[in-house]
């Protein structure tokens, strides 16, 4: 390979990490020189990103060994097939605009120095988990940007609520990461090597792999992409300001789960493949209905991302993960645009992020309402919009694949998807203002409003279409082979199901939340629905275990040890001891431990004395 | 033989030893005078550990270098383990060394001039390549950590100091009989007992008294905070002055892995039978148990000093698993593990007692809010943090997830347990980030901050902050500074345990090894 566009990948990893090193550490105070600076070099990664993605076909490899313990050897490098060369364009531009978008966001934020050296240090992580070319070192990223998101989550950490989601989002991942770091221990036990060329060469090999390698190295994924059990993080999460939840809890991080096990696909057993496709859909549909149940904008859209994630899942389990990646792609630009449309709400109506509060904005914020429509259309898998691409081809191939529970739950998630659409553009956009905030609120200025048109309107809208005027036709390989293998028309069951739910449930959405005013009508017309939505179970479980199971065991093994060891072993046996040198030292010289000691080193010469002579 | 970083070696050993004799000795000296002479007494190792490391660079042509035969009665040499720990010890000391100078105590000098001594000391120990130089050394070390302890500690340091003086007196005994059990077995003369020399003759022994693997694993695993023998530690580091803290758990400590790595796993068996099977469980519980009992502090320094003895439980299982298997990535990692930690723990001892000095307590509780009056401490604290629990970018990430790779042969329930530390110590170290500086301001320390205004991390806290962190971050990102040296010490005694398995009793002579 060209040794040029290895190159270019140092520049595109190593870019971001010079970033946010300079803004930590000199650019503390300069809020709007590290701002500008940040977004700078994000734009510059976007370019190079491009360029990548233009420039050649093949895979660019590049590797190098930092060091060897025994037998293993810790190796860092580059593996850019197609894939990553998709995902390293959508991460980076989206994050550029994002990055844009939070210079007239954060403008007024004492702490801009450290929130855009978050920006960058996530960048980096981000991008090293798209390039790494084996497992150990995508396990660096993953917990890198486990850190980074702790970090941004943490933004303002003089709250409590910010502090206790930075602490959750950081554990809950790590119990997923304790299940990576297992499986990346067997891969090694078995293949001998960690790198994932060898690692296919060695499955395509072997006829059968072992169900544990893919269930444990699928545990970082349900961790990283907040999937079932470990789902409970990503609404907390919402507590970072809302350019974060953007980037890294919609478009970009809890994607890197889904692009994981699509790199990785080669290790996954039929069961877990299985238990990843019924969970996913499950997850799809039961997440849609949730944010039914959500006040709070962003909950209410995070509640949506879980739902695109189990679909994505839902897409690797049925052995598309192309499909899954290419819903990645179009999720990550109008989701994206929501979140920063919810910000760009947010700050208009004066950081007041309760729906209810809201209505009306439609002609207060006509930019931002026209995006967040659009891309809602989008989400809602509108024909031809980006969304319909891959949600649609992802549902028709769970109907092709006979799998009818998984193809019945992704139909209600279509349906509920559409439900919360209709009641998020009713409570915000349509109707009356229902606060003083959202009957003052203004237009953002352009530096918000632009990466909303462009993400927004540009992408969303003709995503699919751009799609194949921008990429090159060797990088949408993936996408087309994806899109050939199911049937796609028009009048597919998928197609069918889309536009009943669009009817029904849209419209219908729009129609229902228009009955009450200033309160939900679900929780009007029947509380114990949409309490049963509201409650976070797992939440509860959790909870329960943390104070009931957790504190009590450690509080009584620390208990043990105080009596049993420390108290039977020092204060009885080794205080016996001391109590006869004390007493052979005699008691009256004040520091009899110093002179205990004193008496144990002369027992030792003695010992020593001995011993020298004796032989 | 090269002599110019043999001096280097002898250098750095006795510069801080020879200063603080001249502080001990001269306990009126003025003040700046005194302050500059020990900051040269730690900085001048500082500057010299470094430099060997990246000097001993060419292993294959001894496993010793930088040799000084009878300097000092033992000599002095630098083995590859050795290299990095006595860099690693050299950068603590001059961070505890910087917080020290800066400290307003009773009887400075002797103050500075005993911690000079710990510091001199702690280097000998990882500077000689004589037995009983390494025992000397020790205790050289130790003796002034007991004082520093007794006179100069926060609450509760007599019970402490006398706790900490019987276990590792006791430890220390222990691992004296074993250490002079195995020169006699090995038939080595005692003036000429260096490591190899034992090792070597230990291949060749006829018969080894079985308690000799135990007095040496459980003697040295005392002073490493082994479970069960761990009960002094946390007291200890909590009484002990902060510079004393940083040095004993951060550095001193080491020098019972050290021992046992160079002396137990080479030659001795420690890993095999029942022997083998009681440091696994006791090991396992450094992880697991008393992963336990750092959730249950209340207390951020008591925690640091749980949580310093529940981070040599992969240590521990990274030399295990190295003598099961006869396999040297393990101990590779294992190694790595101890220079990482000595570095991150000393910096969290260091920020945690500038914590203490702004809020006035280190309860929990009553701290909260720290970050909007103290940005830099707080970030820097959230680092250490970091460092400490395997972010990686820092050293310990390397170590950790080293043993974590080295245990994969293992049972999938055993290798889940070790595993689960990470959880464990995200749990109660980001609690412990939490409690003390998100959150809003707690009323304490508000009331603190109206009637005496406190800052920001001074210029001195700083600079010992980064030396640390930037160290861990070095070896983070350039992970062969460390394991160029160790490689090829870890590589020859899985040479020597395997050649142990394979034929205890040991009729033709030694194979030739390489150390």
């Amino acid at each position: 390979m060209p040794s040029d566009l290895s190159s270019l990948v140092h520049w595109i990893l190593f870019l971001p990490l010079g970033a946010a090193a300079l803004s930590a550490l000199f650019l503390r105070r300069a809020g709007a020189l590290a701002a500008w600076f940040s977004t700078a070099v994000a734009f510059v990664i976007a370019g190079l990103a491009l360029k990548l993605l233009t420039s050649a076909t093949g895979d660019v490899t590049w590797h190098v060994e930092l060091a060897k313990f025994g037998g293993v050897s810790l190796g860092f490098g580059y593996l850019i097939d197609a894939n990553a060369r998709l995902m390293l364009f959508v991460v980076s531009f989206v994050a550029a605009w994002i990055h844009l978008f939070s210079v007239g966001y954060m403008k007024e934020d004492p702490a801009r120095g450290r929130f855009f050296a978050g920006l960058s240090i996530f960048m980096f992580s981000i991008l090293g988990i798209v390039v790494a070319d084996n497992l150990l070192m995508t396990f660096v990223y993953w917990e890198l940007v486990g850190f980074s998101s702790y970090m941004l989550i943490a933004h303002y950490f003089d709250k409590d609520f910010a502090a206790a989601a930075s602490k959750k989002a950081f554990i809950t991942n790590r119990v997923g990461d304790l299940g990576f770091i297992l499986g990346i221990a067997m891969c090694l036990s078995l293949y001998g090597t960690v790198d994932f060329a060898a690692l296919k060469d060695h499955a395509a090999a072997a006829k059968t792999i072992p169900v544990a390698v893919g269930a444990l190295l699928m545990c970082g994924f349900l961790g990283k992409s907040a999937q079932f059990p470990l789902h409970v993080w990503l609404t907390d999460a919402m507590a970072g300001p809302t350019p974060v939840s953007a980037l890294i809890h919609a478009a970009t991080m809890v994607a890197a789960g889904v692009y994981f096990m699509a790199r990785v696909s080669f290790l996954l057993a039929p069961e877990v493949l299985h238990f990843i496709a019924i969970s996913g859909a499950g997850m799809a549909a039961l997440a849609g209905l949730c944010a039914l149940a959500q006040t709070d904008i962003k909950k209410s859209l995070a509640y949506s991302t879980l739902a695109h994630l189990g679909i994505m899942g839902c897409a690797l389990g049925l052995g598309h993960p192309e499909l899954a990646l290419m819903h990645m792609a179009m999720h990550a630009f109008f989701k994206a645009t929501l979140f920063l449309g919810a910000g760009s709400v947010i700050h208009g109506c004066h950081h007041e992020q309760d729906m209810l509060k809201m209505g009306g904005l439609l002609k207060k914020m006509p930019l931002t309402a026209a995006t967040f429509i659009a891309a809602t259309l989008s989400n809602c898998a509108v024909p031809f919009l980006a969304g319909w691409y891959s949600k649609d081809a992802i549902i028709e191939a769970a109907y092709h694949g006979d799998h009818i529970a998984i193809f019945a739950f992704l139909a209600l998630a279509a349906l509920a998807t559409c439900l919360y659409s209709g009641r998020m553009i009713r409570l915000v956009f349509l109707g009356e203002a229902n606060s003083e905030e959202a009957s003052h609120a203004h237009e953002s200025p352009w530096t918000m409003t632009l990466p909303l048109v462009v993400l927004g309107l540009v992408y969303s809208v003709a995503g699919g279409f751009l799609a194949h005027a921008i990429i090159p036709a060797g990088s949408l390989k993936p996408i087309e082979h994806a899109l050939g293998e199911v049937s796609f028309h028009l009048t597919a069951p998928s197609t069918i199901v889309g536009l009943l739910s669009l009817a029904l449930g849209f419209c219908g959405a729009l129609k229902f939340y228009g009955t009450v005013r200033g309160a939900d009508a679900l929780q009007v017309v029947s509380p114990r629905t949409y309490h049963l939505l509201e409650h976070r179970w797992m939440d509860g479980l959790y909870r329960w275990y943390v104070d009931s199971v957790q504190r009590r065991v450690s509080e009584f093994i620390a208990f043990l040890d105080l009596l049993l060891i420390n108290g039977v072993a020092v204060r009885w046996i080794g205080g016996g001891v001391p109590a006869v040198l004390g007493y052979l030292s005699g008691r009256s010289f004040h520091r009899g431990q110093t002179r205990a000691y004193a008496f144990w080193i002369v027992l030792g010469s003695l010992f020593l004395a001995w011993f020298l002579i004796a032989r | 033989m090269d002599t110019f970083p043999a001096s280097l070696l002898q250098l750095a050993i006795t510069a801080p030893i020879i200063v603080g004799l001249i502080l001990l000795a001269g306990r009126n000296l003025p003040r700046s005078f005194a302050s500059g002479f020990a900051f040269g007494g730690f900085a001048i190792p500082a500057v010299l550990g470094p430099w060997l490391l990246v000097l001993w660079a060419n292993p294959s042509t001894s496993p010793q270098q930088f040799v000084s035969e009878g300097f000092w009665g033992f000599g002095f040499a630098l083995n590859g383990l050795g290299a990095p720990l006595l860099a690693m010890t050299s950068l603590i000391g001059l961070a505890a060394g910087v917080k020290a100078l800066t400290q307003e105590v009773e009887g400075r000098n002797t103050y500075l001039g005993l911690i000079l001594f710990m510091l001199g000391g702690t280097l000998g120990v990882f500077g000689t390549n004589h037995l009983v130089g390494f025992y000397f050394f020790h205790e050289f070390a130790l003796i002034p950590t007991f004082i520093l302890t007794l006179f100069w500690g926060g609450e509760g340091r007599r019970p402490a100091a006398m706790q900490m003086a019987i276990y590792l007196t006791a430890g220390a005994m222990a691992s004296l009989a074993g250490i002079l059990i195995a020169i006699d077995v090995s038939g080595v003369d005692i003036a000429g007992a260096t490591f190899v020399k034992v090792a070597d003759g230990l291949q060749n022994a006829q018969h080894i008294p079985a308690a000799t693997g135990a007095l040496v694993l459980f003697g040295l695993g005392t002073l490493a905070s082994l479970f069960p023998f761990h009960s002094w530690a946390a007291p200890g580091y909590s009484a002990a002055p902060t510079p004393v803290s940083m040095l004993h758990a951060g550095a001193l400590k080491k020098f019972g892995l050290y021992g046992i790595i160079l002396l137990g796993l080479s030659s001795l068996d420690i890993t095999g039978g029942s022997l083998g099977t009681w440091f696994l469980w006791f090991a396992v519980a450094n992880v697991v148990l008393v992963g336990f009992i750092c959730l249950a502090q209340r207390d951020l320094k008591q925690l640091l000093s749980w949580s310093s003895v529940a981070h040599m439980g992969p240590i521990f299982l990274g030399i295990w698993v190295c003598g099961v298997s006869g396999k040297a990535d393990g101990l590779d990692a294992a190694a790595f593990l101890m220079v990482a930690h000595g570095l991150s723990c000393a910096a969290l001892f260091l920020l945690a007692n500038a914590v203490r000095a702004r809020a006035g307590t280190y309860r929990l509780d009553e701290l909260g809010g720290l970050a909007t009056r103290t940005p830099v401490l707080a970030a820097l604290f959230v680092a250490a943090t970091m460092a400490s629990i395997g972010l990686p970018g820092f050293g310990n990430f390397w170590g950790e997830v080293g043993v974590f790779l080295a245990l994969r042969a293992q049972p999938l329930w055993l290798q889940a347990i070790v595993a689960s530390t990470v959880v464990i110590s995200a749990v109660y170290a980001l609690r412990a980030v939490a409690s003390t500086f998100f959150g809003p301001a707690s009323e304490a320390l508000e009331k603190r901050f109206a009637s005496a205004p406190f800052g920001d991390l001074g210029w001195a806290e700083r600079f010992a902050a980064f030396i640390l962190l930037g160290a861990s971050l070095t070896i983070g990102f350039v992970p062969s500074l460390v394991t160029k040296s160790v490689n090829p010490v870890a590589a020859g005694i899985t040479t020597y345990s395997q050649h142990n398995a394979k034929a205890p009793v040991k009729a033709a002579p030694a194979a030739p090894v390489k150390r």
